[in-house]
């Protein structure tokens, strides 16, 4: 892919889908631990995104609980990278000078793993393409040097290169549609995710990953401790996709995990500074 | 006088930020010029989403200061010939000056040689490039960020800062950015840096690079632009400052198009259809009459859009919203309202307070009380089942996708139900008026719900303890309460306030933590605190507003008639001489505890009179007071005046037996009583005072 090549030449180092339900590239090891640290980083990488709750039974146009990111990190965040941005909009054979390219002020934020950051959606004529986001704070750690944080949503981008007004008609490669690829797993998902998924044994299993994820924690395996707090959040929203989280319960929960990661974020920066 | 200019370039910032920041860079600048002892001439903001923008003209130097040393006496500096002596020459050579140069000072202690010396002013470039760093550090915004390596604070990246001083670069850094003599254009159309000599330069240089500065311009044209593509569809625009105000910020170069979306479409109404386009891309809906058209206006950051690629794209992504909307729309109208009412009970209201299931119970006591209270029998029942069903929308999808639709979709959807009007109507109505400026409900059933709903969640918040202070105010409790006030102002509804907060208090049953008196308390100070609000914005004399709140909000509307009374009798030649009386009987009696009255203890004409004028007064103003007829009972009371005077007159109120003292005191207790009813009379601040607080101030 032309994105890839891209931040390759812009000296980021091409990573690959990391192997766990998210609900964002973010929450990747390859994004959340490298921001913590005062070393510089950079890394663009595809991430399978799942949000159980924006399925739609594949019958929405814009909408479904599966999407693909392309996640870009630089840190520190250079001078002229919303330049460097543009003209990899450019470098997709997108010519600006006929578009409508806007930065929307849209500040991102996520509760569970404690992090938050100023930036905008950047919306190409009317369509939202990327999150463009400086972090602030990670694992309630306060960051510095700064990271930046591009995420392309890529059906959207492909969308609007294609010019479809349907995810499902996109031309995914030569001639296999999105709809060929995605729209049965769209169905089975929406329907698992609403419906079916058993709310008991999902409770159990987010209790069961809580405990081992304390556990790693205390013995200082900090990775393997952070993907279970990507299971924790994962099972949780498909307890909310199931209707069966109340707010207080959500506040709960989403608090529960966190202190965790916050947990996990502290010690980790423990250990850079001791090494 | 010379030419200054700041240009901070910045990555897109939010129109708020825009705004904050050029109003302090402007009064920064302005105090760092004052403070410094350099005049200036003019100095003017203007601003983009990408740019900071200060120019002006100011004096090219500090000020100079005259200075005066002192040296030696007269008579030792100059020997008898008049030659300078060795202490002259001593003196004038430590200032590097020659002896001619020293001149005789006279001062109060005799004449002395010395020398006058002027302090030449700085260069004011030196004094900006020195005050400048930390101004631009010192700004402040809504929210802050850092980024990079970059140890600063400001609403977005700086990219670069612009900085002349009479046409020239003015060099300094701020952490690690260098101020330059150049700046670019459009981000898009005209990126390239270019350099700049002069404001007027400047000006020319951003408009041949494709932004307007002027954010009145920019507005204007969007305006013109709007008007002149409606005006071939005889349509009008949805109005929407806010939209407009955000978007005349967030361009730098306003191109309008417009666009058209499928007709089947307008089946949707045209809340919904103008709530899609304004949240998700910030278009503008258009209606003729009243009612939509198939059309929309944009305002792309853009010179033009020749082939057409940006109402296209923008046409697409609306039509795959509307799809969203109509999916939602058709989807919640398979459940009926009152089938879906059954979820209310799993959705939170707030934690302590309960569901929404438990708010719409009570929400129907509290309005079917009030209609009984407000003799409204006709539309109990219809207020009644607007009560049950107004928050049953929170469970729909499209409130769940457009928040700010809730109580609009829900008497949307209770019409389409066939519900009868009064009660669609009033779900509809209910949240109005959301902001201090907004409509206020226009059905009689809306306005009561309106009040029941916002009154239910203060009585709640306070009753578990949750302060409202100046910077928390979960649940915005300051704008329900201002809702409640000017609801009742502008309907005129006369209930007793302390009732309601009772009865809606009663309906929590025994969830409230707080007694009962301690949040009935809360509230009549909180209403308050609003009530003075409105007053001082409708323009009354701040002293007046203070007498009228003073004798309390049972009813609320009581006091707005009591105001009112008041300002017209303040012209009345009898209102200072009154308020005069009125203070002195409360001084009088401040403090003491309430003594019995017994008419059987007069014994002197003045008190027997006084007690007879008054008892026919009060007898007759008190029925005045409850018909809400304050001007006419103040003007009754005023009578009290003639016999008041005569007893202070003749009568000694602290007289040697006690039982006759305290008698005297019980008389006067009675008549401040009746007096606070209609005006706490001792807040009132007139002429004389007025003078005697300013000397002493």
């Amino acid at each position: 892919m032309s994105l890839q090549q891209y931040w390759a030449d812009q000296g980021c180092y091409l990573a690959q889908p990391y192997d766990l339900e998210v609900g964002a590239g973010t929450m990747t090891p390859d994004t959340f631990f490298r921001v913590l640290d005062r070393r510089s980083w950079r890394v663009g990488y595809v991430q399978p995104s799942r949000r159980p709750n924006d399925g739609r039974f594949g019958e929405n146009p814009h909408r479904v609980q599966k999407h693909h990111q392309y996640q870009v990190i630089i840190k520190p965040s250079p001078s002229d990278i919303q330049k460097i941005y543009i003209d990899s909009l450019v470098n997709l054979g997108i010519n600006l000078s006929e578009h409508d390219l806007r930065f929307d002020e849209d500040d991102w934020e996520s509760p569970t793993i404690g992090a938050w950051g100023v930036g905008w959606q950047v919306v190409l004529d009317g369509l939202e393409i990327t999150q463009f986001t400086y972090f602030q704070q990670a694992g309630g750690v306060e960051l510095f040097p700064i990271p930046v944080e591009i995420t392309y949503g890529l059906e959207r981008l492909e969308m609007f290169i294609e010019k479809k007004d349907n995810i499902f008609d996109l031309d995914w490669s030569g001639d296999v549609s999105y709809r060929d690829l995605r729209l049965r797993e769209e169905k089975e998902f929406s329907e698992y995710n609403f419906n079916v998924a058993d709310i008991d044994r999902l409770r159990e299993s987010l209790a069961l990953a809580e405990a081992e994820a304390s556990m790693l924690i205390a013995r200082d395996l900090l990775l393997p401790a952070y993907d279970l707090c990507l299971k924790c959040s994962h099972l949780f929203n498909l307890l909310d996709a199931r209707g069966a989280i109340s707010v207080t319960e959500r506040v709960k929960t989403i608090g529960d995990i966190r202190a965790l990661v916050v947990r996990i974020a502290q010690k980790y920066c423990a250990g850079q500074t001791g090494a | 006088m010379m030419e200054f200019l700041l240009e901070i370039n910045t990555e897109e910032m939010p129109a708020s930020h825009v705004k904050a920041g050029l109003a302090q860079l402007k009064e920064k600048i302005e105090k760092e010029l004052r403070s410094n002892s350099i005049s200036a001439l003019s100095i003017e903001t203007q601003g983009t989403c990408r740019r900071l923008v200060v120019f002006g003209d100011f004096a090219s130097r500090q000020e100079d200061k005259e200075e005066v040393v002192i040296g030696p006496p007269k008579a030792a500096a100059y020997a008898a010939d008049g030659s300078p002596t060795q202490a002259a020459i001593g003196f004038a050579r430590s200032h590097n000056t020659e002896v001619g140069r020293l001149e005789v000072i006279t001062t109060p202690r005799g004449e002395y040689v010395g020398l006058k010396k002027t302090a030449k002013g700085r260069v004011t470039g030196e004094v900006l490039a020195v005050g400048l760093p930390a101004v631009i550090a010192s700004l402040s915004f809504p929210k802050m960020m850092r980024w990079g390596e970059v140890n600063l604070r400001f609403s977005r990246p700086i990219k670069r800062i612009l900085c002349l001083w009479g046409g020239k670069l003015l060099p300094f850094t701020i952490e690690g950015i260098k101020s330059a003599g150049q700046t670019s254009g459009h981000k898009l159309h005209s990126p390239r840096a270019f350099k700049v000599a002069s404001v007027s330069e400047y000006l020319g240089g951003l408009k041949e690079n494709w932004v307007v500065l002027p954010a009145d311009e920019r507005k204007s044209s969007i305006r013109k632009q709007i008007e002149k593509r409606l005006r071939p569809l005889q349509a009008q625009l949805y109005p929407d400052d806010e939209l407009l105000e955000k978007l005349t910020y967030d361009v730098e170069y306003p191109h309008v198009f417009l666009g058209e979306f499928p007709h089947d479409y307008l089946r949707l109404p045209l809340e919904v259809l103008s709530v899609a386009m304004r949240e998700g891309q910030k278009l503008f809906s258009v209606i003729r009459e009243g009612r939509q058209t198939p059309f929309f206006l944009g305002v792309a950051d853009a010179l033009r859009d020749r082939k057409s690629l940006i109402r296209k794209g923008n046409e697409r992504v609306l039509k795959a919203r509307l799809e969203d909307a109509r999916f939602f729309w058709e989807q919640d109208l398979k459940i009926a309202l009152t089938k879906r009412a059954e979820g209310l009970k799993k959705v939170v209201f707030q934690e302590k307070l309960g569901n929404y299931e438990a708010k719409s119970a009570r929400l129907k006591q509290i309005v079917g009380y009030l209609c009984d209270r407000l003799d409204e029998k006709t539309l109990k029942k219809d207020a009644v089942q607007a009560a049950e069903l107004c928050k049953v929308d929170l469970l729909t999808e499209m409130v769940r996708e457009f928040p700010s639709l809730q109580g609009k979709v829900g008497g949307l959807y209770a019409r389409e139900e066939g519900f009868p009007a009064t009660v669609s109507q009033a779900i509809y109505e209910h949240y109005q008026p959301g902001g201090l400026e907004d409509p206020l409900p226009s059905s009689d059933a809306g306005a009561l719900l309106s009040l029941a709903d916002r009154v239910d969640s203060i009585v709640g918040v306070v009753g578990i303890g949750i302060q409202v202070t100046g910077s928390s105010d979960p649940l915005g409790l300051r704008r329900q309460a201002h809702g409640v006030c000017r609801i009742v102002l502008d309907r005129k509804l006369v209930f007793s306030l302390d009732q309601l907060l009772e009865k809606a208090i009663s309906a929590y049953g025994d969830i409230l933590e707080k007694p009962k008196e301690e949040i009935i308390e809360y509230c009549r100070v909180f209403f308050g605190q609003r009530l003075r609000f409105i007053y001082d914005g409708l323009g009354y004399r701040y002293d007046l507003v203070e007498a009228s709140l003073a004798s309390g909000l049972d009813p609320i509307y009581s006091s707005y008639l009591r105001l009112k009374a008041l300002a017209s009798l303040q012209k009345s030649p009898y209102f200072e001489p009154f308020i005069l009386m009125a203070k002195r009987v409360n001084n009088i009696i401040r403090g003491l505890p309430p003594y019995a009255l017994n008419p059987d203890l007069f014994s002197e004409k003045e008190e027997r009179e006084l007690w007879s004028s008054f008892s026919i007064i009060r007898d007759n103003a008190l029925p005045l007071m409850a018909a809400g007829e304050f001007a006419s009972a103040q003007s009754m009371i005023f009578k009290l005046q003639a016999p008041l005077n005569a007893f202070f007159d003749k009568i000694l109120v602290m007289a040697e037996d006690k039982r006759v003292r305290q008698n005297r005191l019980a008389q006067l207790q009675a008549i401040s009583q009746l007096l606070l009813k209609t005006a706490d009379f001792s807040r009132v601040v007139i002429e004389g005072e007025k003078k005697e607080k300013e000397r002493s101030s």
